[in-house]
């Protein structure tokens, strides 16, 4: 009834080109304005261009220099855009105050910095991150879980694995000289079976040279000597680490992989997800992928992390929490203070194993530690976007860290969650530190600070895969904290672990049957099986090479006390 | 099979036919034998080799020529909860490209190669490629794991046409659904502990439900939800074409 004052305004307006709107209009526009503007107009049956001239004008008309206005109509193009921003809370005394007739001579939105939904929290649904960013992706100003929307693709990353098999599919379907979206937002990563002499494995290597030549692709992380990962300049290894190291991730974007540890990338506060070869074929060609909007589950992890623990015990623990069907569909919100005092490296591990529990992604709000690791590595602007205080969640978990202790997943679940001092009669044979979950830099800094705190060797083999050339760099000339400047490679060769080896994923996925460090054999023994605690994300039967092999998934610490004790081994043994 | 023909005659007097290809049956079976057995005062009936109702397409066409197969007949093969990718088509098999032909059939002939030795019955049997089981039957959390795409293809290149699950990991389900290799459907009850491996099946997906021959029991599926136009529509790319989203092709 208020805004009907309005029509005459608007009619005489555009009869006109020129009108002066009354008292009964100003007032109307407030009380719209602070309770009920956006779903209230459009349902009246004003169109967004006419939302926005009533709006523009009261906003030029609260500021202080004024007589006429002269601007020109132009339909606004993105619908989205016709929120107010919650801090302008007009008030009716403003209206009464000013002479209230005001000439219009013409209308346009003015130039202003583009009002999106996702941050101006004045959207009548409250949204979490999650939800946020699909929408933005998505240009819907309004979703909730369960939606099925199409979203614009910021970075689609493939690898040797997947990578080929994309690319026949996006030929098939877009036929043989189709071209990619966009060759700059796609990243192509060799990186699972690189140093083997497998032909194939080597073949697709070369399948994804070629189709980077011809479709120009800009980052490709080529690898052409296999003897000397070192003289490859732009090989990286390990997708997910090589995506963060080369600012690829950044807060509020959409990022897709064929890989289902994608997921690492939410530790950005972004949407990252793992999807098939069909699906990346879709994206190649569209920039585009139909998604449904999940909802999100909260984890607030509280309380000062020992010095003792470090993210994968955290994800470990919620893992065995949930169970591995636990977020199915679901988005993972980390937040609390122990989230917030973690490193952008520790944040990845969180988020890594979001998949392990069945999470469509995992995400941690950007902050100062996002922004500051972000500084060197990406000049592309990006809008982070955070969960409104009033956003709905499915579940809300609370975990009070400092009470935690170090934990192992047994053999066969990552789910099948114990205590690492409860598995100490647990005899192993071999340790693996590496992956995209264990095998970053402060991963081999945490395993160096155990050796260097027992000053004895290993009882096991133990394998060491940096993940990408900049890791293994670190690994050789970062001094490890209260050594007196030995770097992690001195401290590991002190202790007689394996030298580092070429980074790629490595064994983590088993990989061909000469890849290093692959479990081949089952029995360690005529009486036992080979048993294996690695820093890794899954030890499903056969996840490293031989089906009965039997892993114990756990964090650097655990990894390396297990190693000096050839047992399963909680890492106070050595850290306090 | 009959193949209806029409003859016409050309100006020349030269007879032409053209064949009228029959639309293909809706059942095809070709018994190898028949094997009457009672038990619990039951008739029970095994066939040897696999009846299919509707004959599989291969993938190469699967996009193309997409039937909408209602339903699925034939042998099960019975697994547990969480059965991830890994065990589906083991890591050291990915080096296959499943885009191209030849190594899409290798793949099939590698499916479920990954399952521990407590299956004491193989999916594939020794020195085949192709499975007799034409429907798996899972426990929950079914292709767990790795976004390996090539876990459903294996499936489908092996034989398999569905998966009746009690309920599915995403990347699997997505990927079951962008591919069209197998229709990924969900039983409201734990089927894998109401069957047992070998036992006949009928999986009828209008009236949503599963027959167990061999067991005489009948179960309820659930409705095939929010990717029931992807796949009727045949895929990923099938589907964004119907809706406009992509160009046709050609």
């Amino acid at each position: 009834m208020e805004l009907k004052s309005c029509s005459n305004d608007i009619v005489i307006f555009f009869l006109n080109s020129q009108t002066d709107i009354g008292p009964d209009c100003c007032h109307a526009i407030d009380i719209i304005t602070c309770n009920y503007w956006p779903a209230m107009l459009t349902s009246l049956g004003f169109t967004v261009e006419e939302g926005n001239i009533l709006r523009d004008y009261y906003n030029a008309s609260s500021a202080p220099s004024l007589g006429g206005l002269t601007v020109i109509y132009q339909p606004q193009k993105d619908l989205g855009s016709f929120c107010f921003s919650s801090t302008s809370q007009f008030s009716v005394n403003k209206c009464k105050k000013s002479a209230v007739s005001k000439k219009i001579v013409s209308v346009m939105a003015p130039q202003q910095s583009e009002r999106r939904p996702a941050t101006t929290g004045s959207v009548k649904n409250a949204m979490t991150l999650t939800e946020k960013i699909f929408s933005r992706a998505s240009e819907k100003p309004q979703l909730s879980p369960g939606d099925n929307v199409w979203v614009n693709v910021d970075i689609l990353m493939t690898h040797d694995v997947c990578g080929p098999g994309s690319f026949g599919i996006f030929k098939k379907e877009f036929g043989e000289n189709a071209k990619v979206w966009d060759r700059e937002k796609i990243v192509i990563i060799p990186d699972h079976y690189i140093f083997t002499s497998d032909e194939r494995a080597n073949r697709n290597v070369d399948i994804l040279r070629d189709f980077c030549m011809e479709q120009n692709i800009k980052y490709f992380y080529d690898i052409k000597d296999l003897g000397n990962f070192k003289a490859n300049p732009d090989y990286k290894g390990v997708c997910h680490i090589a995506l963060a190291q080369e600012g690829h991730c950044r807060p509020g974007e959409v990022l897709l992989g064929t890989d289902s540890h994608t997921c690492t990338a939410g530790a950005f506060g972004q949407f990252a997800t793992g999807i098939g070869n069909t699906d990346a074929g879709f994206v190649l060609g569209t920039g585009k992928v139909l998604l449904k909007v999940p909802p999100t589950l909260r984890f607030v992890l509280d309380g000062e992390m020992p010095d003792y623990l470090l993210a994968k015990d955290l994800i470990l623990q919620i893992i065995g929490e949930i169970s591995v069907a636990g977020a199915t569909y679901k988005s993972m919100e980390f937040v609390g203070t122990t989230v917030e005092r973690l490193s952008m490296e520790e944040r990845m591990t969180l988020c890594n194993m979001v998949v392990e529990a069945g999470g469509k992604n995992g995400v941690v709000p950007a902050d100062g530690t996002t922004f500051k690791y972000l500084e060197d590595k990406t000049s592309l602007p990006y809008e982070p976007v955070y969960s409104d205080e009033k956003a709905s969640f499915l579940s809300e978990y609370r975990f009070d860290i400092s009470k935690l202790e170090p934990l192992v997943a047994k053999p066969h679940s990552p789910d099948n969650r114990a205590l690492a001092r409860e598995c100490k009669d647990v005899k192993i044979d071999r340790v693996y530190i590496g992956s995209c979950t264990g095998g970053k830099t402060e991963d081999f800094l945490a395993a160096a600070k155990v050796f260097l705190a027992s000053g004895k060797k290993v009882k096991v083999p133990t394998f060491l895969v940096p993940a990408t050339q900049k890791v293994w760099m670190d690994v050789y000339t970062l001094p490890v904290p209260g050594s007196g400047g030995k770097t992690c490679s001195q401290i590991f060769e002190e202790a007689g672990c394996d030298t580092p080896a070429s980074p790629s994923c490595g064994a983590c996925l088993g990989g061909p049957k000469d890849t290093y460090a692959r479990m081949n054999e089952p029995m360690a023994s005529c009486l036992s099986l080979q048993v294996c605690v690695s820093t890794t994300n899954r030890n499903f039967p056969g996840r490293m090479g031989h089906k009965e092999g039997q892993i114990y998934l756990a964090s650097p610490y655990t990894a390396a006390a297990s190693a000096l004790t050839g047992y399963v081994t909680d890492p106070r043994e050595f850290l306090e | 099979m009959v193949t209806a023909s029409s003859i016409s005659f050309g100006a020349n007097s030269t007879f032409t036919s053209s064949s009228i290809p029959k639309t293909k049956p809706l059942f095809n079976i070709i018994p190898h034998s028949l094997k009457f057995t009672t038990g619990n005062g039951r008739a029970a009936v095994t066939f040897q080799r696999p009846v299919s109702v509707i004959p599989k397409a291969t993938s190469a066409d699967s996009r193309a020529t997409k039937e909408p197969s209602r339903t699925f007949h034939g042998l099960c093969y019975v697994v547990g909860d969480n059965i991830d990718t890994d065990q589906i088509i083991p890591a050291e098999y990915l080096t296959l490209v499943p885009s191209n032909p030849d190594e899409y059939e290798k793949l099939g002939s590698y499916a479920l190669i990954g399952l521990p030795a407590t299956y004491t019955t193989r999916f594939i049997d020794e020195n085949e490629t192709k499975t007799k089981y034409k429907i798996i039957i899972a426990g929950g959390n079914f292709g767990c794991g790795s976004s390996r795409e090539h876990a459903p293809v294996a499936l489908g290149a092996a034989g398999c046409s569905a998966v009746v699950a009690e309920s599915y990991a995403r990347i699997f389900f997505r990927n079951s659904v962008a591919t069209g290799e197998i229709y990924p459907l969900e039983s409201e009850a734990r089927l894998c502990e109401e069957c047992s491996t070998g036992d006949v099946v009928t999986i009828e997906m209008a009236e949503r439900r599963l027959i167990n021959h061999t067991t005489g029991k009948e179960y309820k599926l659930k409705p095939i939800g929010d990717l029931g136009p992807v796949i009727d529509a045949g895929g990923i790319f099938a589907y964004a074409r119907k809706t406009g989203m992509i160009a046709s092709r050609n």
